[in-house]
């Protein structure tokens, strides 16, 4: 969509240049190819709403599509037609989710507590049902008496077939029984082929046939069984009965529980308010070794950032000379390892780093354990870092060392400045302006980075008497440890700790973006 | 500095880089193609795992590197665009939210992506069912989610570019009464080709290696990209198996980028400052 | 130009594919429920989707297909390479998920905790046709909750040029490798992986023999997370045990041994003995080593050395949109014996089907060898709460073969899970 926004105001611009604040072609055909890219969209968008009448969604859109109709009309909000096509996408499917996970921190909602208290209860239910014991294992022939649905049931020994509809059951006699117990014809029923009874599948899964022991329900398309729930649910209070117990709902923990405190395996998602960051304040094995933690998280990053930015900014350099030859073939090498998939070449480094296989040990003839002490698991991990990320700061240092121009440098040379000399005074501080923004981001990004560490040390090596934090461990890659390791994923839990390392980040980052207003003033 | 030192320097670091790559390339050349091996040189040369990832029936590889590219390509442009209109907004103009939009978009990154499945789940089964041509097991679809991330990867990169662009030359097409579209495609886009081709280099490169939103998305063999389908060669315990395969379906996965980048290479060396200073 | 004339045909093709896919008719009227994404128009309506990891898609999708012809329907076989469980579970809480999911046994416990899975009705002449091991697996609070349809588990893989003789105990087999690593024979004394986090899987069939276990049991025998006995004294004597076998002792088991490197260390004849599974056979047989298969042997005088078993399954998804087509094909059509031989071809694990497993032991004795070694195997749990022992218990593991101790890490290992558990 942006971009069918986009093509008029190119016609626009390659229009004979109009005269400032008047109606040109231009501006008329550009407003009116807007006009119909809204109108396109809702055409297209509007119906299946009003299909399945989801109206409070098509007010939705309508005011949106208003809203950037009127946006794109007008002369004013200037800033905002260059932020908005990019914005709906991100508010789409960037901060939408961001909001919902943040609102799930206040839940407990993961493994055991997905739904909702009904999806629990017809789990609870529908997991309950045991065969009849002694009941026939009916073969199920479906049929329609009238139009309306009924099974044929046959049971196997006999061959005798009864008649189940949601009334109960009925004898049937001369029904006509093929080889596999499957009923052929019966006497006022219309026997369902195999593809009318798929299509149906959905009614004959609903069909429940009441019986003295239970009901029969079917089992797939072609068997029948004779069964019973042997947990009910019981609204009146609010617990489920069966098996010898009772289980009662418990809104505080989204559980039915027994007076013996154990609860069913099935359970809802239910709001535990701030539970979820009083567990991270108060959890021993969060709080005793959160500074340890923060503080290799943060030589982690940092050293990240600046040994790739420092890396390649320095090749970018050395290339950047008018007489340096075969450019072409270093920057291809150079980019490589950026063009190759990382979940890949992290495995790889991580084999060869092995201590007793590993190439780096039998060409360097040393029998280092890198992955298995602290001090040189933390330099491999920066390491395959460095090497993952510096072709990245390699293009775009080269990129910006373009729009340096080469007068200003050549300039600095004629006034007898040093090459050093010139870097540190014209080139670094251009670059920095170019960079600062992404070197923050790029700090921001490696403080999470899960997947340097989870495939490579997985956070390792653990010291024995405490299994839970490594010596490489991020604090994403060791709180996710708590929030996913333990009886399946607690995504509540998972949503608070990371609202905890955003606002730390956010701390970290707006500081040093605080720093970068008085460049921007230099330059812009 | 000398000539030959700089050689010197970059030789070094390109054999740091090249070091682990020659070892894939080991592995695929190498017929009994596996993950470990303590050698360098792989103890036997052949095309054979070449050949099997071709012709494998399993494996719909050139399917996959179709789709990777075409998806790469049309992403990494659509994303262009929109992140070049934000960059240019929050460089050039001044106005209200313009630092707190920035840092917000520097945050939003900072949640971890899987526990936004979740919610890419709630949306596109909407989606799917309302418009099926946007939902799951569609290229548009994920092409769409792609462009949610287009704002935050690369608008603070072109931003800082873009603030090294003099604001004197947008002034003086200002003062000719050029208005800000015009500025916009005819003054700041010729300028900041450097930029451009940099940052569509690096969204191409982010879109092909992928993976997290691909593998919820494209379920049908013959739809998946190539960071999705290389994954399951070796997800589980075919790891050792397939790892000859594997390492030659990651050299062939270089291919594309290589290219986009010999494409993109003389935009981003050549490009048109020298006149910058002048216009 | 080129280039763009190709984009356009590409653009064009993917058009034509996404609205091929798309812009079906909606589904018939009779089924109101029924999937309205990407269904294909079929004879009856109706479709089934099976999710599935990337090694079985293309086995499956014969008989999906003739599935769906006998049905009237379209089956379609979908892959999903990563996090199978967990993408699982959350497409089928919002609504997007399969109505049939292939799986491990041991996801059972989690899968009905989520509601996600619903029990399947076996007749008893059908439980009786799989292995007592299989069924057992699958069986969740006194409930069959899958279809069976291959038991894997590790074994004693012996490299027969090197060492004739299946070793009795483990002893033997230290024994016997030294020597032959004394001689210069092979490199390592057994390929049995470690890493740095340790293996719990492939280590746990020695470290029971040696006295250890995980979980207490509850008075139907089932494993009860309230007991978790990893700290126990009979736990401390095993992992005692695995650091006599570790770095610091035989030199038999090794962080440098990975999951990455064991298998083909064994292949290249450095190695005479592997402990793993049906996995590592294809690039055994690649190498062209001599082998044997046998079961892990256990401490002279020890307890038994029971490996874990893992049983593939079927499951029939709660929220699926064809859930009759579902159950129909897990419990009737699945547990047919021609399936369980094509999913055995196209990954040769031990079909669970009794007679698939006779048919499939004249063309390959490494099926049943497979099946003899994991006789007394035990079954993974499938408790919910078996996620939060892995991790310790392969941190403890690798702590005591680096030569740490062993009553320390086996006590610290305990406390996490402990923690973990809120026990």
């Amino acid at each position: 969509m942006a971009l069918d926004v986009r093509e008029p105001a190119d016609e626009a611009a390659g229009a004979r240049r109009p005269a400032r604040r008047e109606t040109t072609t231009a501006f008329v055909v550009s407003r009116i190819a807007v006009l119909s890219v809204a109108a396109a969209i809702l055409l297209y968008a509007a119906p299946p709403l009003v299909a399945t009448e989801s109206w409070i969604a098509l007010a939705v859109l309508c005011a949106a599509g208003a809203a950037i109709a009127y946006l794109y009309l007008t002369r004013r909000f200037v800033p905002a037609k260059y932020l908005v096509p990019g914005t709906v996408f991100l508010i789409a499917f960037q901060v939408v989710p961001v909001v919902y996970t943040v609102t799930t921190a206040f839940t407990n909602f993961g493994d055991g507590h997905r739904g909702g208290k009904a999806e629990a209860v017809a789990a609870i239910e529908s997991g309950s049902v045991r065969q009849t014991p002694g009941s026939p294992e009916y073969t199920l022939t479906a049929g329609l008496r009238g139009d309306q649905l009924v099974f044929l049931l046959t049971d196997p020994r006999t061959k005798q077939v009864t008649l189940g509809t949601a009334d109960g059951v009925e004898p049937l006699a001369g029904a006509q029984v093929g080889v596999t117990g499957k009923v052929l014809r019966a006497p006022g029923v219309t026997v369902l082929t195999a593809p009318q009874a798929a299509a149906r599948g959905a009614e004959i899964s609903a069909l429940t046939v009441p019986t003295p022991g239970g009901a029969i329900k079917a089992n797939g398309l072609s068997r029948a069984v004779e069964g019973r729930a042997s947990l009910v649910y019981e609204a009146a209070c609010d617990c489920v009965r069966g098996d010898g117990g009772t289980w009662t709902a418990d809104e505080s923990q989204g559980y039915f529980v027994n007076d013996r405190g154990e609860h069913l395996a099935q359970g809802w998602q239910v709001n535990v308010g701030l539970d979820n960051f009083a567990r991270v304040l108060t959890n021993p094995t969060i709080y005793g070794y959160f500074t340890g933690v923060l503080g290799w998280n943060l030589v982690f990053a940092l050293a990240s950032v600046l040994g790739t930015f420092a890396l390649g900014m320095s090749v970018a350099l050395a290339l950047h000379h008018p007489r340096m030859r075969a450019t072409r073939v270093y920057r291809i090498a150079l980019i490589l390892p950026y063009a190759m998939p990382s979940f890949a070449m992290l495995l790889v480094w991580r084999d060869l780093f092995n201590r007793d296989f590993g190439l780096i040990n039998q060409l360097l003839g040393v029998h280092v354990d890198w992955l298995g002490e602290p001090a040189t698991a933390r330099l491999g991990v920066i390491l395959v870092n460095l090497w993952l990320g510096f072709p990245y700061m390699f293009l775009v240092t080269t990129g910006a060392l373009q729009a340096i121009p080469r007068e200003l440098t050549e300039a600095a040379a004629i006034d007898g400045a040093r090459p050093w000399q010139a870097f540190r005074r014209v080139t670094l501080p251009l670059l920095l302006v170019a960079l600062t923004p992404l070197l923050i981001s790029s700090f921001a990004y490696n403080f999470n980075n899960f997947n340097a560490i989870a495939l490579t040390t997985e956070g390792g090596p653990f010291p024995a008497d405490s299994p839970q934090v490594g010596a490489t461990d991020l604090l994403i890659t060791y709180t996710f440890r708590l929030a996913f390791g333990a009886g399946g994923a607690q995504f509540g839990f998972a949503a608070a700790i990371s609202v905890f390392i955003f606002t730390i980040v956010a701390i970290i980052s707006a500081v040093a973006f605080r720093r970068t207003r008085r460049q921007e003033e230099v330059y812009a | 500095m000398k000539l030959a030192l700089r050689h010197v320097f970059v030789v070094i670091v390109c054999a740091f880089a090249l070091f682990p790559i020659v070892f894939v390339v080991s592995a695929a050349i190498n017929p009994l193609g596996t993950l470990a091996s303590s050698e360098l040189l792989p103890t036997g040369a052949s095309l054979g795992n070449l050949v099997e990832l071709l012709t494998s029936d399993s494996y719909p590889f050139a399917r996959w590197f179709f789709n990777s590219v075409f998806i790469a390509l049309v992403s990494s442009f659509a994303s262009l665009l929109l992140s070049m209109f934000a960059a240019y907004a929050f460089s050039r103009m001044r106005f209200t939210g313009r630092r707190v939009g920035l840092m917000a978009l520097l945050l939003i990154q900072m949640f971890p992506q899987f526990l936004a499945i979740v919610t890419i789940f709630m949306i596109f089964t909407e989606v799917t069912e309302l418009y099926p041509a946007f939902g799951f097991d569609t290229v548009w679809g994920l092409l769409l989610l792609y462009l949610g991330g287009a704002l935050g990867v690369n608008t603070w990169l072109m931003k800082g570019f873009l603030d090294t662009v003099p604001k004197e030359l947008d002034e003086a097409a200002t003062v000719d009464g050029a208005t800000h579209a015009q500025i916009f495609w005819r003054v700041i886009m010729p300028l900041v080709t450097p930029i451009l081709a940099v940052t569509a280099m690096l969204a191409f490169i982010g879109i092909m290696s992928e993976f997290l939103m691909a593998n919820v998305f494209l379920r049908d063999p013959e739809s998946k990209t190539l960071a999705v389908g290389m994954y399951g060669m070796i997800a589980g315990d075919h790891r050792n198996a397939n790892f000859g395969m594997f390492a030659a379906a990651t050299l062939i996965t270089a291919v594309p980028t290589v290219g986009v980048f010999l494409w993109l290479q003389k935009y981003i060396v050549s490009g048109l400052t020298s006149g910058a200073v002048k216009g | 130009m080129r280039l763009r004339a190709l984009g356009v045909a590409a653009l064009a093709t993917l058009a034509f594919a996404a609205t091929a896919c798309g812009e079906s008719p909606p589904s018939a009227p009779a089924a109101p429920s029924a999937s309205a994404a990407s269904s294909a128009p079929a004879a009856g309506g109706g479709t089934l989707v099976i999710w599935a990891d990337p090694s079985r898609v293309t086995p499956l999708k014969p008989f999906a297909d003739q599935f769906g012809a006998e049905n009237g329907v379209t089956v379609e076989v979908k892959e999903i390479s990563k996090d199978n469980q967990q993408t699982f579970l959350t497409a089928s809480q919002q609504g997007s998920g399969p109505d049939i999911m292939i799986g491990a046994h041991d996801w059972i416990g989690n899968l009905v905790q989520n509601g996600a899975i619903d029990p399947v009705t076996l007749t008893e002449e059908q439980k009786a046709a799989f292995s007592a091991k299989a069924i057992q697996a699958v069986t969740f609070n006194g409930q069959i909750y899958g279809a069976p349809y291959a038991v894997e588990n590790i074994a004693l893989i012996r490299n027969t040029e090197l060492a004739p003789e299946a070793p009795a105990t483990i002893e033997e087999l230290i024994e016997t490798g030294k020597k032959l690593k004394a001689d210069g024979k092979v490199d390592e004394v057994l390929c049995l992986p470690v890493g740095q986090k340790g293996d719990a899987f492939h280590v746990y069939p020695i470290f029971a023999s040696g006295g250890g276990a995980l979980f207490g049991a509850t008075a139907t025998g089932d494993p009860d997370p309230k007991q978790v006995l990893l700290g126990s004294p009979g736990s401390v004597k095993a992992f005692g045990k695995l650091k006599e076998l570790g770095e610091k002792g035989e030199g038999a088991l090794r962080t440098s041994l990975t999951n990455e490197n064991y298998i083909v260390t064994f292949a290249g004849g450095k190695c005479a003995y592997l402990v793993s599974g049906p996995w590592a056979m294809s690039e055994i047989k690649k190498a062209g080593v001599a082998y044997d298969i046998t079961a892990v042997p256990g401490f002279e005088g020890g307890e038994p050395a029971t490996p874990f078993v893992g049983v593939q399954s079927f499951f029939v998804a709660s929220k699926g949109k064809s859930k009759a087509l579902a159950q129909e094909f897990v419990a009737n059509y699945v547990t047919n014996k021609d399936v369980a031989k094509a999913l055995y071809e196209a990954d040769p694990r031990p079909p669970a089907l009794t007679a698939a497993l006779q048919e499939v032991q004249a063309t390959d004795p490494d099926a049943v060898k497979f099946m003899e070694a994991g006789r007394d195997g035990m079954p993974m749990p499938a408790i919910p709460e078996m996620a939060a022992i892995w991790e310790p218990f392969g941190i403890a593991e690798n702590a005591v073969v680096k030569g740490g101790d062993a009553a320390k890490a086996a006590g610290a290992a305990q406390q996490a899970i402990d923690g973990a558990l809120k026990n």
